[in-house]
């Protein structure tokens, strides 16, 4: 709508990392079980674990996604990245039963976003784990949508608890479409407010007095 | 790990996801800035001595240090553009002229951008036509009265409409005003609309 | 299909100057959904926005005649604010799309041959060149000009997304269209082709039917 004046960078889709999206920094930023194939020279400080000053071949340790994605290369092996648990056969068939029954916040909160990157590096699982994420979105999305639906003025953490980044996002569509129709509704599509940004502030001004 | 402090940036205004914005973080950006000088300087000299002694095996320290080269360097430039459009959203909601202890969380270049950004737009507007443009940074709602009842949140003092009566805006007054007039008070939070 | 007569929404300007007040508003209207519910921008239409800007100033004058009081002042004091919502939400889209994608809102219009239209106003394009220059030199003065030499670029075309046209809207059929082609949403789907009778409303991918927006055989809503 109009009325939100700060539109930041949404996160890139699929594959596609955006840049400048601080979403997309966050979720570059989640650790993945990493291999390393061959040494590397004078880093040996990064892992604790190492009292060489090398980081020596076959060592294992997490890395931030951004990083793995950097090193990594199909020609000349440099890095192996292992699966995540929750991208593993195991986690693929509980997901597979049911997916409502996982809290994919607490096993991601990039659940998605994180399985769709995990598709740059040549895992011979990827065509499993893509078909895994797709059937879970798709699995969860009647849920994550009528409850956003139905709720209406009323506390809303508990649903959303369980919830990944994405499915988040979808909720709180559902929320302002749903609320702006109550708006409009009651007639009340006219009134004008305050903005959002200038009372968060006051609120922030007022806290600030008061410590 | 390196760019954690970088990562730290991007957590400080994300948590503030409705746009507020957060005092400009100089100091963690000069760390950022020595952590990559640092990262720049080892790899010079391990590519000078992979060159020159044909120490192939640092080739891997190199290409590592470089993508943590290029993470800093994208946090921080996501860091600031972020921040330029929580500055633009505060020319919409509060106007040209901003409170100081908005200013205040600005840096010099920032302030410099908000002016030059303010100007582009008044440059735009006035071009719209007309003896004075057009300020599109009004009717921000579909109209649905001429005229709304508002109540005054805070001495703002004379207020001129359209036909040239002047209002004196009081603390607690209640006033019948033309709406295209005080929709920008209502966003400032100096009227609040009424709604019986 | 439409016979010429009633067809005012021709894109030659000679048209343009029998348009009367209500077809104009009309046209306002049309322009402003298309351009409100499209992900990317549109062409411009400084013309028409020219003609709205004239008629709101013309409504006013009219207005000063009218008696203080008059019933009839203030239905038309209603109309000219409406329609200077219209407009002014219509610019603002516009101006929004400018800010989200100005490296790519620029290419585009630096790699126009000429003779084509553009789709920035010469406002709008002095404002997107503003906004660009002011952005690298910020970004340069706090932070770049401090990086390692071969880290003091960062090229806007990559780090700023462009607009994305695989969103689905909402939209209705004024000309009737045959033989569409659809892409197929998953690997097992085949395309197909699908026809558009006049007046149906659907909900399709975007980049389907972007150049049905253009030539106004379909309106978003």
């Amino acid at each position: 709508m109009d009325t939100q004046s700060y539109m930041p960078v949404p996160p890139g889709v699929g594959l596609e990392e955006n840049f400048f999206s601080l979403d997309d920094i966050l979720l570059s930023h989640q650790r993945l079980p990493c291999r390393t194939e061959n040494a590397f020279p004078r880093l040996g400080f990064l892992e604790k674990s190492s009292e060489t000053p090398d980081i020596l071949e076959g060592t294992k340790m997490e890395m931030p996604l951004w990083l793995a994605k950097g090193l990594y290369e199909r020609k000349r092996r440099v890095l192996s990245v292992d699966l995540p648990k929750m991208y593993r056969e195991g986690w693929r068939t509980v997901f597979g039963a049911d997916p409502n029954v996982v809290d994919l916040h607490k096993m991601g909160p990039y659940f998605y976003g994180l399985g769709s990157q995990l598709l740059h590096f040549d895992s011979p699982e990827n065509p499993e784990i893509a078909q895994a994420i797709l059937q879970t979105y798709i699995g969860r999305f009647r849920r994550t949508m009528d409850s956003s639906q139905n709720a209406y003025n009323e506390d809303t953490s508990a649903l959303v608890e369980r919830l990944d980044f994405l499915e988040r996002t979808l909720f709180r569509e559902g929320q302002s479409g749903l609320n702006s129709f109550q708006q409009w509704e009651r007639g009340k599509a006219g009134h004008l407010t305050a903005s959002s940004l200038v009372t968060n502030y006051r609120k922030r001004k007022i806290n600030e007095l008061q410590e | 790990m390196f760019c954690e402090k970088a990562v730290e940036l991007i957590r400080e205004l994300h948590r503030m996801g409705d746009g507020q914005l957060p005092a400009f973080s100089e100091d963690s950006i000069r760390q950022v800035l020595e952590e990559m000088k640092a990262l720049y300087e080892q790899n010079q000299s391990d590519v000078n001595e992979a060159k020159c002694e044909g120490k192939s095996e640092l080739i891997p320290t190199i290409k590592f240090r470089h993508c943590c080269l290029l993470r800093n360097q994208r946090c921080v430039a996501a860091y600031l553009y972020d921040r330029l459009l929580r500055i633009r959203a505060l020319r919409w909601e509060y106007g040209s002229v901003l409170p100081a202890n908005i200013r205040f969380h600005m840096c010099a270049e920032e302030l410099e951008w908000f002016n030059q950004y303010k100007k582009s737009l008044a440059t735009f507007m006035r071009s719209l036509g007309g003896d004075e443009g057009l300020d599109i940074t009004q009717d921000m709602k579909p109209p649905k009265s001429l005229y709304i009842e508002v109540r005054c949140l805070k001495d703002h003092g004379e207020f001129e409409i359209d036909d040239g009566t002047v209002i004196l805006l009081k603390k607690n007054s209640q006033h019948f005003l033309p709406r295209w007039k005080c929709e920008q008070l209502i966003r400032q939070g100096v009227l609040e609309h009424v709604i019986s | 299909m439409s016979d010429a007569g009633s067809d005012f929404s021709g894109e030659d300007g000679s048209q343009e100057d029998i348009m009367t007040p209500a077809e104009l508003i009309a046209k306002l209207e049309e322009t402003w959904l298309n351009e409100r519910f499209s992900p990317e921008l549109l062409e411009n239409k400084s013309e028409m926005v020219e003609c709205v800007m004239e008629q709101l100033m013309h409504m006013e004058e009219n207005l000063q005649r009218v008696k203080k009081g008059d019933v009839k002042a203030s239905i038309h004091r209603m109309e000219i604010d409406r329609i200077r919502f219209v407009l002014s939400s219509y610019l603002r889209s516009r101006l929004q799309k400018v800010e989200k994608f100005f490296p790519h809102v620029l290419e585009k219009e630096k790699s126009r041959s000429e003779g084509d239209p553009s789709f920035l106003s010469p406002e709008e394009f002095a404002f997107a060149k503003e906004y660009m220059a002011n952005t690298e030199t910020y970004l340069k003065a706090v932070a770049l000009k401090h990086m390692p030499p071969n880290l003091q670029q960062v090229d806007m075309l990559k780090a700023v997304p462009e607009p994305c046209l695989d969103c689905f809207v909402f939209l209705r059929v004024k000309e009737r269209q045959e033989n569409i082609l659809v892409e197929p949403e998953t690997d097992d789907q085949r395309e197909y082709v699908v026809d558009l009778d006049e007046g149906s409303q659907h909900l399709m991918r975007y980049r389907t039917i972007a150049p049905l927006v253009s030539s106004g055989a379909v309106q978003l809503i």
